[in-house]
């Protein structure tokens, strides 16, 4: 195709052209736009149209249908199902509910007081308070049972995502062929949206708790995965060179001290994995997981904003939470450690952390305060409702000079996002690959641009060129607008260690907060359509770049920032001559993720009118249809996987972390 | 030797008995087989390594060239050389020059490309995985440049670690970690992590560690290289002390000269990846194989390094029969003391045989680098080695000879 | 040899797994947040729209305080619902609105699902646009003339020409065969759910201003911001049987339930229960505003309802 031969030939005459011209980007330039010359001549020959050509597309809908057919007549009666996916599945059941049973007998006391303690041993004690007031206030908003039931099926899915990746990770960690092998399915899985799973999975597993779980496991293994194995694989040369100096065998290696070595890593890995399996937890209730993201969706329907919000409280809460013991578990490993923390007291320390909460659940349950007490319900719901009310009320509309909400969200489709999507939408198709691969091929390699190009071809042979382009316009708009302000949140920031620690919770909270829940409010706000679409995104995208960028300007060397300040220099200047410059790895870091964050909420914005791709794969979970469900998040994956790479300077691949 | 720079200030004649000591306990008494015996060993990296030794067209080009043509690098080109039981021998070259990836080579933590080694006659290339394991936990231990301690483990455990490996009972491998703690002086600091420690503190739990399964030979990879002077100092002294108490063998690999000199009975000097000179370390300061050996040593204090052995002359008249009597191995420094305290020559006496005599003007000639004594009537030539330390051995063991019984002089 | 020994054991563990465990056959499994001292536990379906969770709920309430049963409710989409009701997932869904593929498939073919009866409500798909609007133009009622109106139906989402506010992707829809066939100025705008499409309807409702939407009957919406239906060409039977085609009006559904197989047979009291109710459009609709409202949890409304209607509900009890 194209795209392939576009790239073949560039690779063998670059010796050439890095010889004729000095400066490199300008030699790849000169380069493709000689193959360019050559090419599009011919390419528009034989397939001139503004689109991408029907000759070029395959259709993919006809196997996919098939094969829906094929596993929906053969699920109760083949093999395969009866005999793996009927016992994964039956093993998902079985043990969800075993946690849930004794997440039950233990009653809301007893499971308060051994998260806290828990907390308590691991973290802290102002941690241990904050998880007890995290599962307290679950109890207060009503939400126990249900948040129990998420509880119970996080524990299995992380347990479960835990293994796997480490698994996965260890394999990678030690074979190099894996690792090369395991290495581009990772990377595209980081890209995928949580929605993309959730079709197959349902398809063989039917709705219901194991399709969630096993929909979560595969979203939150990868980090596991590539964390092991990143830990695994830089572990330090010189200790495993003493370590096998001193005649250890392959297995006491691995054991004494290639993984204790990577235990930071295992444990950025667990946390990595909390996170996205919390952030799984409302997705996977469109599947029937119930729990609190049930109660979301439910609350959803009745156009509740305050039901909704109660429900997600705990959800937030509890990532919160999670991710601080788990990162504080962390630096106290990265600490190497106090002298007195022996085996055998640790032991006791368990011991009594064990007792104190056994002791705790049997005190609930003499005293018959298994449940959680009814008269101890706070309903938030309607006052929360009532401040949303008053706010589109006041913003939708009609506010003086500055004009409404609604009215901005006009002007921002009118002005923004249909002059892009026309324009994208109206280039040749072989232009758009053409500045794919000239902006990948800039910012990275070759194999860079090839990976950009071929995705963007995949996009083409799909059939869903023209959506995907309506999409990739949403994305760039969405994409503009969270850098502006993130970067401009991102530089106040960093100059006021105050406004940061404001910041913090607030960043924490959107971070966390279940997509569904700003939902209505965005509607409410914006309308239905593509602005409110990219409204969802630039919230949900905004709180990854302010942080990045926050960390990227704090990190710029003092020495440099000193040297600038005796110069004279004004806070601009600083800002715009030191600060900027230095901080450009980080803040190209910001760009790639706010790319792939806001791709992530792609299928968010179908659910408020954003249409195209979003739209069909919400189309395809809810009518069941795998041919457009699946090629609708195979082209968003694609999307995906070209501006990951259209975005990656080449450093970052070498950088560590997920 | 540089020892006595630290040492002179409290008795210049002590100084010299250590250094002299350090050869002495395990060394002749038991010399004979070597412990490790090395010959044309090859290490090569890069594609196709294996062709490099035999061609001889390749072999003979300099690194450059071997790298513009075949892509590869020759780490460590045809060296050769034997380890005697008891001594300290140190492999001394500036980074790059192949010393470290040698060591490596003795115990294949990095696979040798041709040529032979082998460990008290036994061949080390032959060897299986569970022999190779067995010569790593019980005969050669390594100490580290950057200690390798694993984080995670207390001090007694990272001490402990190489007994672990063999499967000694918690126990017994903590009972015997604990001596060794003591043996470094790392008392009071059993619980610590190595993060805990000073670069020092973590190289003594590096050195307890490789001596706790109790080797026969213990390699050195630049294991001071990291520390700061002072502490370094310290733990050469601590290599010193413990030599001189166990008398174990060791391979040492350095980038420091005086280190070198200081610890080596004798030194093998590489630069790119060949041993351009082998010998004790008055050969080397004393007669420099070629130029590139002579700039090395340019700068040592050559009256600490240098012996009147190779600054006398014949007696001539009474000379032997008066003035101070020095030992074979005094150093040129200790006898300038001795000749400016009384004035007239020194004679250089040998188990009661008068060897020859050293002036004034002949210690002068040492110290000014001129080598040989300004009158020209020459020093015993057999007394001279070749300026190629490989070719003397006989001058060599005769040098060590005569070192040895200095000890009993001083 | 790391690489032999894994295979190995990845080998007898799946070999394990095979022979070891025997068949299991996952289309027989229940939730596991079912019951969990025993009781007999029913499953009900909930889609998404609040007429669908007026059912449920008093359904619920009366399977748990007439009958003894415990009852879990799952909200999935219409399409998902038959096929975890075909695998027992599900034991029944109370309101469909006429799925001809699904019911070919799996009540008629596989067998797995049975028919539950008429739910006693009518359903209705149609265009609307608000009361208010309608009394200033009454014309706009009749498509002829939506072209007339188009302008005043445009919003920054629909360009050029008139918007047709599109709901869920789950509902069944012809509309933009229909814009096309019928030669409409108008636009197909998705909202891609049912709360952002009421959101917007609302908004539009507080600003009174002029708009078309794709809506259906019951709906409690009705009560909050009243619409009057836009004449599309009558229904005739198979006027809508190829989808490209379609030029015509949405037909009157008369909703149904459906009961799994499995459960309709051995389900007892509780699917006698379910194969009996059937109520009115009043009756579900007072429910549905109590929950989409006045906000009480499904649970408090039909408490309210039941307390108000046991002449209804006392009929539908098994004897």
């Amino acid at each position: 195709m194209a795209a392939t031969t576009t790239a073949v030939p560039a690779t063998g005459a670059a010796a050439l052209a890095r010889s004729v011209v000095k400066h490199r980007a300008f030699g790849k330039l000169l380069l493709l736009a000689v193959v360019a010359a050559v090419l599009i001549p011919v390419v528009n020959a034989r397939w001139a149209s503004g689109t991408w050509p029907e000759a070029l597309t395959v259709d993919v809908s006809d196997p996919l249908t098939k094969t829906s057919d094929w596993i929906i007549d053969n699920r109760d009666s083949h093999p395969l199902f009866l005999y793996f996916f009927g016992h994964v599945s039956n093993a998902v059941v079985l043990s969800v509910r075993a946690v849930y049973v004794v997440l039950l007998a233990a009653g809301w006391a007893g499971v308060t007081a051994a998260a806290a303690l828990i907390a308590w041993r691991v973290a802290g004690v102002r941690l241990a308070i904050g998880t007890g007031v995290a599962f307290l206030v679950s109890g207060l908003l009503n939400m126990w049972v249900p948040a129990m039931q998420t509880l119970a099926l996080m524990v299995v899915a992380v347990l479960a995502s835990v293994v796997l990746g480490a698994l996965l990770g260890l394999a990678a960690g030690l074979s190099d062929r894996t690792y090369r092998a395991l290495r581009p399915v990772l990377d595209t899985m980081q890209v995928l949206p949580a929605f993309s799973y959730l079709l197959p999975v349902v398809l063989i597993f039917g709705i219901g708790v194991p399709a969630a779980v096993i929909a979560t496991v595969v979203y939150a293994a990868p980090p596991m995965a590539r964390l092991t194995a990143l830990g695994l694989r830089g572990a330090d040369g010189g200790v495993m060179e003493a370590v096998a100096s001193m005649g250890t065998t392959a297995r006491q290696r691995l054991l004494t001290a290639r993984l204790p070595l990577a235990r930071k890593e295992l444990l950025l890995g667990l946390n990595q994995t909390i996170m996205m399996a919390l952030s799984m937890a409302v997705i996977a209730s469109l599947v029937g997981a119930g729990g609190l993201g049930d109660r979301v969706y439910q609350a959803l329907a009745s156009v509740d904003v305050g039901a909704a919000l109660a429900a997600s409280i705990p959800i937030v809460l509890l990532a919160i939470v999670l991710d601080r013991v788990t990162g504080a578990a962390g630096e106290r490993l990265g600490d190497s450690g106090s002298s007195a923390s022996s085996a055998k007291s640790g032991l006791v320390w368990w011991g009594c952390v064990a007792v104190g909460a056994v002791a705790v659940a049997l005190a609930g349950r003499f005293t018959d305060r298994l449940n959680w007490p009814q008269g101890w319900v706070v309903n938030i719901a309607e006052p929360v409702n009532r401040a949303v009310d008053w706010m589109t009320a006041h913003l939708y509309s009609g506010v003086p000079y500055v004009g409404g909400t609604a009215d901005w969200a006009g002007h921002f489709t009118t002005w923004v996002l249909d002059p892009v999507r026309d324009g994208l939408q109206g280039l040749p198709w072989w232009s758009v690959l053409l500045i794919v691969a000239t902006l990948a091929w800039l910012i990275g390699t070759w194999r860079t641009a090839l990976t950009a190009v071929l995705a963007m071809a995949a996009i083409g042979a799909l059939g869903v060129w023209k959506p995907s382009l309506d999409t990739l316009s949403q994305v760039l708009a969405a994409v503009a607008v969270t850098l502006v302000v993130g970067f401009a949140i991102g530089a106040v920031a960093a100059r006021s260690e105050r406004l940061e620690r404001l910041l913090r919770p607030v960043l924490d909270v959107f971070q966390t907060m279940p997509q569904f829940v700003y939902l209505i409010p965005v509607v409410a706000l914006f309308g239905v359509g593509r602005a409110p679409a990219v409204a969802a995104a630039v919230v949900y995208a905004l709180p990854a770049v302010i942080r990045i960028t926050t960390q990227g300007l704090r990190q710029v060397s003092p020495a440099a920032m000193e040297s600038s300040r005796s110069l004279g220099a004004t806070n601009w200047q600083q800002l715009r001559q030191v600060q900027l410059p230095l901080a450009r790895p980080a803040l190209l870091l910001a760009v790639n993720q706010g790319v792939v964050l806001v791709l992530a909420v792609v299928i968010i914005g179908g659910l408020v009118g954003g249409g195209a791709l979003g739209y069909d794969v919400v189309f395809g979970l809810a009518q069941g249809d795998l041919a457009t469900g699946l090629v609708a998040g195979a082209a968003i994956v694609c999307l995906g996987l070209m501006l990951d790479r259209v975005t990656q300077p080449t450093e970052r691949r070498t950088r560590k972390g997920a | 030797m540089t020892t006595t720079s630290t040492a002179s200030s409290s008795s210049p004649s002590s100084s010299s008995s250590a250094s002299a000591s350090s050869s002495s306990s395990g060394g002749v008494g038991k010399a004979g087989s070597p412990v490790f015996a090395v010959d044309g060993l090859w290490k090569v990296f890069g594609p196709k390594a294996e062709r490099i030794p035999g061609d001889s067209a390749l072999t003979d080009l300099g690194p450059a060239e071997l790298r513009a043509r075949t892509g590869c690098t020759a780490a460590v080109r045809d060296v050769g050389f034997e380890v005697r039981k008891g001594e300290v021998f140190v492999v001394m070259g500036l980074s790059g020059s192949g010393k470290s990836t040698l060591v490596r080579c003795l115990t294949r933590l990095i696979e040798p490309t041709a040529g032979t080694i082998s460990i008290d006659g036994e061949d080390v290339r032959a060897m299986d995985k569970a022999r190779l394991r067995e010569l790593r936990r019980h005969r050669a231990s390594m100490v580290f440049q950057h200690f390798g301690l694993l984080p995670h483990r207390s001090v007694l455990d990272n001490i402990a670690y190489g007994l672990e490996i063999q499967g000694v009972g918690k126990a017994e491998r903590r009972k015997k970690a604990t001596e060794f703690v003591a043996k470094v002086g790392l008392e009071g600091m059993e619980q610590r992590k190595p993060g805990q420690l000073s670069g020092g503190q973590q190289q003594r739990v590096g050195l307890a560690r490789a001596l706790a399964v109790d080797p026969e030979v213990l390699l050195f990879d630049e294991p001071f290289s990291a520390l700061d002077p002072l502490i370094r100092r310290d733990m050469q002294e601590e290599v010193i002390r413990l030599h001189r108490e166990e008398g174990r063998t060791m391979v040492f690999i350095t980038h420091d000269l005086n280190e070198a000199l200081r610890l080596g009975d004798r030194i093998a000097l590489m630069r790119d990846g060949r041993i351009v000179q082998l010998g004790t370390p008055e050969e080397i300061v004393g007669s420099p194989a070629d130029d590139y050996v002579r700039e090395f040593v340019r700068d040592v204090p050559r009256e600490q390094v240098m012996t009147v052995r190779k600054a006398m002359r014949a007696a001539s008249g009474d000379e032997a029969d008066r003035g101070p009597a020095v030992a074979p191995d005094t150093t040129v420094s200790e006898a300038i003391e001795a000749v400016a305290r009384t004035g007239s020559p020194a004679r250089v006496v040998d188990e009661g045989r008068c060897l020859g005599v050293v002036d004034s003007q002949a210690l002068l000639g040492v110290v000014a680098g001129t080598g040989r004594p300004a009158d020209g009537t020459g020093g015993p030539a057999d007394a001279v080695p070749d300026a190629d330390g490989d070719a003397v051995p006989d001058a060599d063991a005769e040098s060590r000879d005569a070192r040895s019984a200095g000890e009993g002089v001083a | 040899m790391r690489r032999k020994m894994l295979s190995a054991v990845a080998g007898v563990s799946s070999l394990l797994v095979l022979t070891g465990c025997g068949a299991a056959d996952m289309t027989k499994q229940a939730s596991p947040f079912a019951g969990v001292a025993g009781s007999k536990t029913v499953t009900l379906s909930v889609q998404s729209w609040v007429g669908a969770q007026a059912n449920v709920a008093v359904a619920q309430y009366l399977l748990e305080h007439e009958l003894g049963y415990r009852v879990d409710t799952v909200q999935v989409d219409e399409v998902p619902a038959w096929d975890a009701l075909s695998q027992g997932r599900i034991d029944a869904i109370l309101e469909d609105w006429g799925h001809p593929d699904q019911e070919a498939r799996y009540v008629k073919d596989k067998k797995t699902i049975t028919p539950g009866g008429d739910l006693g409500v009518t359903g209705h798909i149609g265009w609307f646009v608000p009361t208010y609007f309608a009394k200033q133009h009454p014309d706009v009622t009749n498509w002829k003339n939506l072209n007339k109106y188009a302008d005043q139906f445009r919003t920054a989402e629909s360009g050029g020409k008139g918007q047709l506010l599109d709901g869920s992707p789950s509902y069944v829809t012809n509309d933009k065969a229909l814009v096309a066939n019928l030669n409409l100025d108008y636009q197909v705008v998705f909202a891609g759910s049912e709360a952002a499409q009421i959101t917007q309807i609302r908004q539009f409702a507080k600003e009174k201003k002029p708009f078309l939407t794709y809506w259906y009957k019951p709906q409690w919406l009705f009560e909050k911001v009243p619409m009057t239906e836009v004449k599309l060409p009558a229904y005739k039977e198979g006027c809508d049987a190829d989808p490209e085609k379609v030029a015509c009006a949405y037909p009157h559904t008369p909703l149904q339930k459906y009961l799994n197989s499995d459960f309709a047979r051995g389900g007892g009291k509780a699917a006698a229960f379910l194969k009996n109710f059937k109520w009115t459009l009043e009756d579900q609709n007072a429910v549905s505003l109590m929950i989409a409202d006045q906000k009480l949890t499904p649970e408090e409304a039909a408490k309210k309802w039941v307390g108000s209607h046991e002449s209804t509900w006392k009929a539908w009890l098994p004897k």
